[in-house]
């Protein structure tokens, strides 16, 4: 790694908070108890972090609640200051960590750009040339007069974000962006953060959500009780997460996922993702062959039959496809048993995603009753890689081809509007 | 602590923009803050900021009364209610500052957890809008006056620039003070509403220096408080060493009648034969105010300084 490419550099970084056993938030407690003033307990929120970013790195910081990873981020955008180590950084960092910081419910949108603009950076002569953008991007033009607290919330975020994206640092630190807004917010945030990278501007993104590490950052740090435990390809790490918390990479599934609910009538025990030699690969490429392998169990006498639906989506929410097991397999799957179980296979031979983050959410479900037996979101999550860099979301399989001049055409191309020869407007007929 | 955050990395190449701690940028924030401050002060009363202005007549009512009508105390000049009303705009300005300065960093917790800027630009937006109310309040007790010829206007009036900025920066300087200790202690707020009583007394807003003096001087020729003189002459002293007696004692005269003495002149002794007062003989008391002023600054600002770092962690 060239030196020049470093952005953030971070060496043996610690940070320590002293947490006092009975918090003296008075004089009188302070006077009358100076002797025992010393009585805390001392939180090593980090404990020796070294790792360095590279100009224009998405960087992805993971881990459990309580891990660090809002704490290093604070000490990046210097809210904290660390007891140790050097934490050197080249290039504007931008000094916001949410959406919307000091926005004031009683200003107006107008008033509230120009006080949280300066906030994130921007001036007075910036902010009056750039309003109208901000204003326009954000959907609001009626109501630049109104005052925050009537907005919605939705409202809010929207403005809260066409502002921040002003900001012109090249060293982002963004916490739980992501955690706020509808689908369609998600997918602008996705828009921005696509040209942040194009821009080769430096992302750190400390965020719970698995999905849009996954999406966005080339890399990923994983902390656990503020010791850097991972750092590297992002696939990597979250499979090193996803294990420490429960849901283990070997397909062994663990109940105290969240993202997981279900009478466990019938459950899931273990879900796989394979490629054509039979070997776990959660990175297939465009157009390789993927397998995914659902091991499950009956556990209750009762059940009759049931339906399995597999779904695959994309980090964004978006549903990119919904498959169920057919109706002429169930008999081998429905021989209710307590205690047994099998596998099932489901096999796509050519997978047409292009290069992007998706999931597999699964679910098992009574046949008769519709109810839930086992639903696991984010059961696989995966990355299609597409080596040779298209565009798009699919890749159709198209294929192109020229006919020759001489060739008779049965079907003539109807004049487009505004590219016909003559100027009169195209009437469609019936 | 080795701790070297906004280190340039040794050997980066990379161009980047300037610094983002440019003084220019923190200034235009710090305004801002100050006017959004300003405008949120009054946002949902009826009045709005007539309020700011209504308060101090509305304290000035109740003191005139309650100093001329009922007790009868006047210190013998003619445009004393100008005097007090001037006096009170003053302390208005230094109550309001103060106290709303206070609660500066403790009740912006969720911007000090959440975005870097220095700290202080809190403080300071707080007591630049708290200035902003003043220098209009000023601006029309001035207007007042000339208007009922209570004023004489000379080129003394050149000094209430360094005045105002004597007062403001005394304000500051406490505000950052009360405002660095309030995170941790609430109690401070309590104990300063009652140091703020006391102030009001010892801060010349409804009487001058030289009315305090004469008292004295009287006091001392009946001779029934002989034995209690020292003590008086003492807590004089104290008074003459209170920068808001001194700026309200200066503003009265820069700004509304050269009958009302400089504080300095008044302090130094040079008009006990005039004013006929006990002098305080106390020459070396007339850079006190100013002293006072300084030590305040520098020790609001140090301890403001060294306990900021840890605000994030203490919100």
């Amino acid at each position: 790694m060239a030196d020049q490419d470093v952005a953030i550099r971070v060496e043996h970084l610690s940070k320590r908070f002293r947490i006092p056993l009975d918090r003296s938030a008075t004089l009188k407690h302070r006077l009358t108890h100076w002797r025992s003033a010393s009585r805390y307990r001392i939180l090593e929120a980090l404990l020796d972090v070294s790792f360095d970013v590279r100009a224009g790195e998405f960087i992805g910081i993971i881990g459990h609640n309580g891990s660090g990873k809002s704490t290093l981020l604070k000490i990046l955008s210097r809210i904290y200051r660390a007891n140790d180590g050097v934490v050197a950084i080249a290039g504007k960092v931008s000094p916001f960590l949410e959406l919307g910081v000091g926005f004031n419910p009683e200003l107006t949108a107008r008033e509230n750009i120009f006080l949280s603009g300066s906030i994130l950076g921007l001036n007075r002569p910036e902010l009056h040339r750039l309003f109208d953008e901000i204003i326009g991007f954000a959907d609001l033009e009626q109501f630049v007069d109104h005052k925050l607290k009537n907005f919605s919330s939705g409202m809010e975020v929207r403005l809260a974000f066409s502002l921040a994206i002003q900001a012109h640092a090249e060293i982002l630190m963004m916490d739980e962006v992501l955690a706020v807004g509808d689908a369609a917010f998600q997918e602008k945030c996705f828009d921005t953060f696509n040209r942040y990278k194009r821009e080769g501007r430096t992302v750190v993104l400390v965020t719970h959500g698995l999905a849009a590490v996954t999406t966005y950052c080339d890399r990923a740090l994983l902390l656990d009780h503020g010791r850097l435990v991972a750092d590297g390809e992002t696939a990597d790490v979250t499979a090193q997460y996803r294990r420490a918390i429960g849901l283990a990479a070997d397909g062994t599934l663990t109940a105290n996922e969240v993202e997981r609910w279900g009478s466990r009538d019938v459950v899931f025990t273990g879900l796989r993702m394979l490629d054509e030699r039979g070997a776990e690969d959660r990175n297939p490429p465009t157009g390789g062959f993927v397998r995914i392998e659902l091991g499950y169990e009956i556990q209750n006498d009762a059940v009759s039959d049931f339906v399995c639906t597999l779904w695959l989506l994309r980090a964004d929410g978006l549903m990119v496809s919904e498959s169920q097991l057919p109706v002429s397999q169930y008999a081998q799957v429905g021989e209710s048993q307590r205690g047994s179980g099998g596998t099932m296979h489901f096999d796509i031979p050519q997978i047409p995603l292009l290069d992007g983050a998706y999931s597999v959410e699964v679910e098992l479900r009574g046949r008769r009753d519709g109810a839930a037996y086992d639903h696991i979101r984010h059961a696989i999550d995966f990355r299609v890689i597409d080596r040779r860099d298209r565009h798009g979301v699919i890749e159709p399989g198209g294929a192109w081809s020229v006919v020759p001049a001489d060739q008779p055409v049965a079907w003539r191309p109807t004049a487009l509007p505004g590219v016909g020869q003559d100027e009169r407007p195209v009437r469609r007929r019936r | 602590m080795s701790s070297t955050t906004d280190a340039r990395l040794a050997g980066a190449a990379r161009v980047s923009a300037p610094p983002l701690d440019s003084f220019r940028h923190y200034r235009h924030l710090t305004l801002e803050l100050a006017i959004s401050q300003f405008k949120l002060r009054y946002t949902g009363s009826a009045l709005g900021y007539l309020w700011s202005l209504l308060k101090p007549a509305m304290i000035f009512a109740i003191m005139y009364f309650i100093f001329v009508d009922l007790f009868n105390i006047k210190d013998g000049t003619a445009d004393y209610g100008m005097q007090v009303l001037l006096g009170i705009v003053v302390w208005t300005f230094f109550a309001e500052c103060t106290s709303s300065s206070m609660a500066a960093i403790a009740s912006n917790g969720g911007l000090i957890r959440k975005a870097y800027f220095p700290r202080s630009i809190l403080v300071i937006a707080a007591s630049l809008s708290a200035l902003f109310t003043f220098l209009i309040n000023l601006t029309i007790v001035f207007v007042i006056a000339v208007a009922l010829h209570q004023i004489d206007i000379g080129l003394r009036i050149v000094v209430v620039i360094p005045l105002l900025l004597e007062l403001y920066l005394l304000a500051l300087g406490i505000s950052l003070f009360l405002s660095a200790l309030f995170v941790q202690f609430h109690d401070v707020s309590h104990l300063w509403e009652v140091l703020m009583q006391l102030l009001f007394y010892a801060s010349g807003v409804m009487f001058s220096l030289t009315y305090v003096l004469q008292r004295l001087h009287l006091a001392l020729q009946v001779g029934t408080t002989a034995e209690k003189a020292p003590h008086l002459v003492w807590i004089v002293q104290v008074m003459a060493a209170n920068p808001i007696m001194q700026t309200i004692e200066d503003l009265r005269h820069a700004l509304l009648t050269p009958v009302a003495p400089w504080t300095e002149l008044v302090v130094s002794g040079h008009l006990a034969a005039v004013h006929q007062y006990a002098p305080l003989n106390a020459a070396w008391e007339v850079p006190v105010p100013f002293l006072v002023v300084l030590l305040v600054v520098a020790g609001g600002a140090l301890t403001f300084r060294s306990r900021a770092r840890s605000f994030a962690e203490n919100l």
